[in-house]
């Protein structure tokens, strides 16, 4: 069966370092419930093995635009 | 000062105690003034109520009338009413609990499980509550309601009290305030035994807090008086009082309970008793709400239905909406609208009697007190309105204390001097759906009674001049005075914030002069060329042609600034500028900013705000003399056709019958190919409809080829001023397809599948289907009358239906959005300062700008 997750136009996720984390909050002055969320059973979560609390990084490319994008994994 | 945090509200019930309490006079006496006009002790307007009346003092209070707040009285019905407004409440409650014992009509375990739901109302009584418990106890709280409502689907069905075994008879409820058991009417009185009957525990788990709302006192025997500062009299010129209605309705109320106590002391008959006592009950009922429905509303004299306590509350122009969430503001004014080409793009004219009225502070410094003693000393127009002085107080500037002000004058006082030309001012017209329905601009004090503006700002404001009323707002302090001057001006809005496209532009008339001035063999005498560019502000001339004459496009590049050079491909043409003059091509509406055309883009980006604002006014200038001068005019000849056109005309149209007849016949021999997903049938409709389509297109391409070019209303369609190729066909050629909401053609109406009954079932051709072939200016048959009707109240329709939703889509769209903004990291961000965008849509790249970002890739080219 095809895993839609691994299809060409879906960004790249990646858990985020605690160093990493922290450096991020640090230099946008933001707290973790700041963020956007994503939900803990979203396919790229799952695939991931990320839990709540961690935060995912996503490459995102819109039309040519490369840029990232964070979100915080809650509970669901 | 730290501000309270309210936390909860709680609405409960005002019980017969708390009525006595409130109440500082009872009240017996059915009227409201004695013969010497005086009030009557213990009438409706006592002078224990408050006093309204300059000069009388309060005899509750002692105060007068601008401070005495008002205090209620109470009236003491002499048999009890039911108020009209709980009567659902009582209903429920009756039909719910036993007519024996007054309980709960459950078993205990119905009970209990009720209870278990009912608990967020005790956890809400709870003090010191989390927020995630308070979210609990609400979303137990609306299980409650559900309970309570399914409480009352289990009790229909009980038919013996589990408690007593008492027999229950159906309790049959009538509106508004008739309860009857079997064909016995309930009393108010016997109602309000059964209420009281009932538990506070089980009460508590019908969702009633009995510590604030016993049901009982949904029972009237005393009714509180608002003071008289809720229901004023007015006294009219005749001398005659006129009382509010309110005052109306209670006088109505004491009267009966006045003759009710006189029957019942008389020891009159039940019946008439009984009659009276209804009569109560209906006056009380049209006190709270005199739209209650089953009631006949209580009139006035003049058949005027009253506005009792419910009017005064509900709906648009009730207190909520009106005068709560109603807000007007100081420093403003509003009036019609017209229009000035005078006027710069940045300004607006305002009427005298406004600017006399407005005022803007003026702050008195060391510095400027010489200027503002000056202003002071003088008497009429630019003067001084009020002043406020170091310690506060503000004076009217009036000639009988102007000396005397104008001694005291001192360095911290601030003057309130009218308004002048120059002033910055916020100019809007609702509905304000986006940024530049509200711009700053610059006074100009006008005789007259209207406002107004230059034709190029009219597309931002969505105005028209058919009556239109625009506001205008004066900002009070020189902050809000600096971010109107640089932020919201005309000249900074240019550009429209949705896709960067200039939103202020020339239109109409101010394309229509360019476009004959531009044209290639335009030649203006040295007379004409100073005339137009004098108008236009500009007093130099370009230079000559060999014969001492001026041609068209050296005039208008008198308008580009120097070293502008563009180069484009426009709907007349290629366009080109070199070092600000323009050699080749006619400028027309797109030259001007639409598409890839970009002349205000161009000269936007490279000479500001002042210069773009500079080149639309001598433009609109400009165009406007130019037309004057060389005129144009549009009549029915513009639309007349002769035989050569009359003969392409038909041509075109057999031509098309002809192809699509042939569609048809192949459809019947099945000879048609179908088309990829769609079934014979259709695969049919969607050739003719492009044969039909095809028709329209030819016939634009026949009217270009036979319209002179100097008919006029092909002129400015080609300008793009006015009119297009399109409309000029639905005059002189035909109307062509006439389509329903779906696009489709025309296809029912009459039975059988089609439209009408002449045609044949099955007829497919398209003169059965709605296609027009006759046009406005030979007029239509009834028949083609009836298929364009088809296709208007379609499309009218439509119209209506899509601005409503649209309009309310965009409503709460920029309502969600309105308070996000982007942070200096670029990040879009809420006030919580929760990240919306980590860049601002994807390349933060501000959509205003987008059309300067690709001026700039095309020049990198």
């Amino acid at each position: 069966m095809v895993n839609k997750s691994d299809h060409e136009i879906v960004p790249v996720h990646e858990i985020l370092k605690l160093k990493e984390v922290n450096e991020l909050l640090e230099s946008k002055n933001l707290r973790l419930e700041n963020l956007p969320k994503i939900f803990e059973s979203d396919p790229q979560c799952k695939k991931l093995g990320a839990k709540p609390g961690h935060v995912i990084k996503i490459h995102r490319n819109d039309n040519g635009n490369q840029y990232l994008y964070y979100r915080v994994v809650v509970e669901g | 000062m730290q501000a309270e945090v309210i936390d909860n509200v709680k609405f409960g019930l005002i019980s017969p105690e708390t009525v006595k309490k409130l109440s500082v006079v009872k009240l017996n006496v059915p009227d409201t003034y004695n013969e010497d006009g005086y009030p009557i002790d213990g009438g409706l307007l006592d002078q224990r109520l408050g006093v309204i009346d300059p000069g009388l003092v309060c005899k509750t209070c002692g105060a007068r009338a601008k401070t005495c707040p008002g205090h209620f009285g109470h009236i003491e019905l002499v048999r009890p009413v039911i108020h009209s407004e709980f009567s659902k409440i009582i209903y429920m409650l009756l039909q719910s609990t036993c007519s024996a014992c007054h309980r709960i009509l459950l078993g205990a375990e119905d009970v209990q499980s009720l209870k278990d739901k009912s608990k967020g109302i005790v956890a809400l009584e709870a003090e010191e509550l989390t927020s995630d418990e308070i979210v609990e106890a609400n979303e137990e709280a609306d299980a409650r309601k559900h309970a309570g409502r399914s409480l009352l689907k289990k009790v229909r069905g009980i038919k013996k009290c589990p408690y007593c075994g008492a027999v229950q008879a159906k309790i049959k409820f009538s509106s508004p305030t008739y309860f009857y058991i079997g064909d016995r009417k309930l009393k108010p009185d016997e109602i309000r035994d059964a209420l009281a009957a009932i538990s506070n525990d089980d009460l508590r788990i019908l969702g009633i807090d009995p510590d604030t709302s016993r049901p009982e006192w949904l029972i009237l025997d005393s009714l509180l008086v608002p003071p008289v500062n809720v229901r004023p009299s007015i006294t009219l010129e005749s001398g005659e009082r006129s009382e509010d209605d309110l005052t109306h309705k209670l006088v109505d109320i004491m009267r009966i309970n006045q003759r009710l106590a006189q029957n019942i002391n008389a020891g009159a008959p039940q019946i008439i008793i009984d009659d009276l006592w209804e009569l109560l009950q209906y006056h009380v009922t049209a006190y709270f709400n005199n739209e209650t429905s089953g009631i006949p509303p209580a009139r006035h004299r003049s058949g005027r239905a009253l506005k009792t306590i419910a009017q005064r509350l509900k709906g648009k122009e009730g207190r909520f909406r009106y005068n709560l969430s109603g807000k007007r503001v100081n420093y403003s004014a509003r009036t019609v609208i017209s229009v000035d080409p005078y006027l710069d793009i940045d300004e607006v004219g305002v009427p005298f009697d406004i600017a006399s009225k407005l005022t803007v502070p003026f702050y008195v410094t060391e510095w400027n007190i010489e200027k503002a003693r000056e202003m002071l000393t003088r008497a009429e127009y630019p003067t001084i309105l009020n002043l406020t002085s170091t310690d506060g107080k503000r004076k009217r500037v009036i000639d009988t204390n102007r000396e005397d002000l104008l001694k005291e004058l001192k360095a911290g006082d601030i003057l309130e001097r009218q308004l002048v030309d120059g002033d910055i001012v916020l100019f809007n017209r609702q509905p304000s759906l986006h940024r530049v329905s509200i711009m700053a601009h610059r006074v100009r004090v006008l005789p007259g009674k209207t406002f107004r503006i230059n034709f190029c700002v009219t597309p931002p404001y969505n105005a028209d001049f058919d009556g239109d009323e625009m506001n205008l707002h004066v900002p009070q302090t020189l902050e809000a005075q600096a971010e109107a001057k640089y932020l919201l001006e005309v000249k900074y809005q240019v550009f429209s914030p949705r896709d960067g496209e200039a939103i202020i532009t020339n239109n109409e008339d101010g394309i229509t002069g360019m476009y004959f001035l531009t044209q290639d063999d335009t030649r203006l005498t040295k007379d004409e060329a100073s005339y137009i560019l004098g108008i236009a502000g500009i007093y130099e001339l370009p230079n000559p042609e060999k014969n001492g004459t001026y041609k068209g496009k050296d005039v208008f590049s008198m308008l580009l600034p120097k070293g502008l050079s563009l180069d484009i491909k426009t709907s007349t043409g290629p366009l080109r500028i070199v070092d600000g003059r323009l050699v080749e091509g006619v400028v027309a509406k797109d030259t001007y900013g639409k598409g890839n055309n970009k002349l205000l883009l161009k000269i936007g980006l490279e000479y500001g705000p002042d210069v773009l604002k500079q080149f639309l006014f001598a433009s609109s200038k400009l165009s406007d003399a130019y037309v004057t001068f060389s005129g144009i005019t549009v009549g029915v000849k513009e639309y007349m056709t002769d035989s050569a056109i009359e003969k392409a005309r038909s041509e075109l149209l057999t031509s098309t019958f002809v192809q699509v007849d042939d569609k048809i016949s192949q459809y019947k021999t099945h000879k048609l190919e179908p088309l990829i997903g769609y079934t014979r049938r259709a695969s049919l409709e969607r050739m003719i409809i492009v044969d039909l389509n095809m028709a329209r297109e030819k016939a634009g391409e026949v009217l270009i080829k036979h319209i002179s070019p100097s008919n006029s209303a092909m002129q400015m369609a080609r300008a793009g001023s006015r009119g297009s190729i399109f409309q000029y066909e639905q005059m002189s050629m035909f109307l062509g397809q006439q389509a329903t909401l779906t696009g489709g053609r025309i296809k029912r109406g009459y039975y059988t599948n089609r439209v009408l009954p002449h045609i044949a079932p099955g007829d497919v051709r398209p003169s059965a289907r709605g296609f027009v072939q006759t046009n406005y200016y030979t007029g239509l048959s009834p028949i083609d009358i009836f298929m364009h009707a088809v296709g208007s109240r379609g499309s009218e329709v439509y119209k209506a239906l899509l601005t409503a939703r649209s309009g309310y889509l965009y409503r709460r769209l920029s309502n969600a959005l309105q308070d996000l903004y982007v942070e200096k990291d670029r990040s879009v961000r809420d006030t919580g300062n929760n990240i919306i965008q980590t860049i601002y849509g994807g390349d933060a790249i501000s959509p205003v700008n987008t059309q300067f970002v690709k001026l700039a890739e095309k020049s990198e080219k």
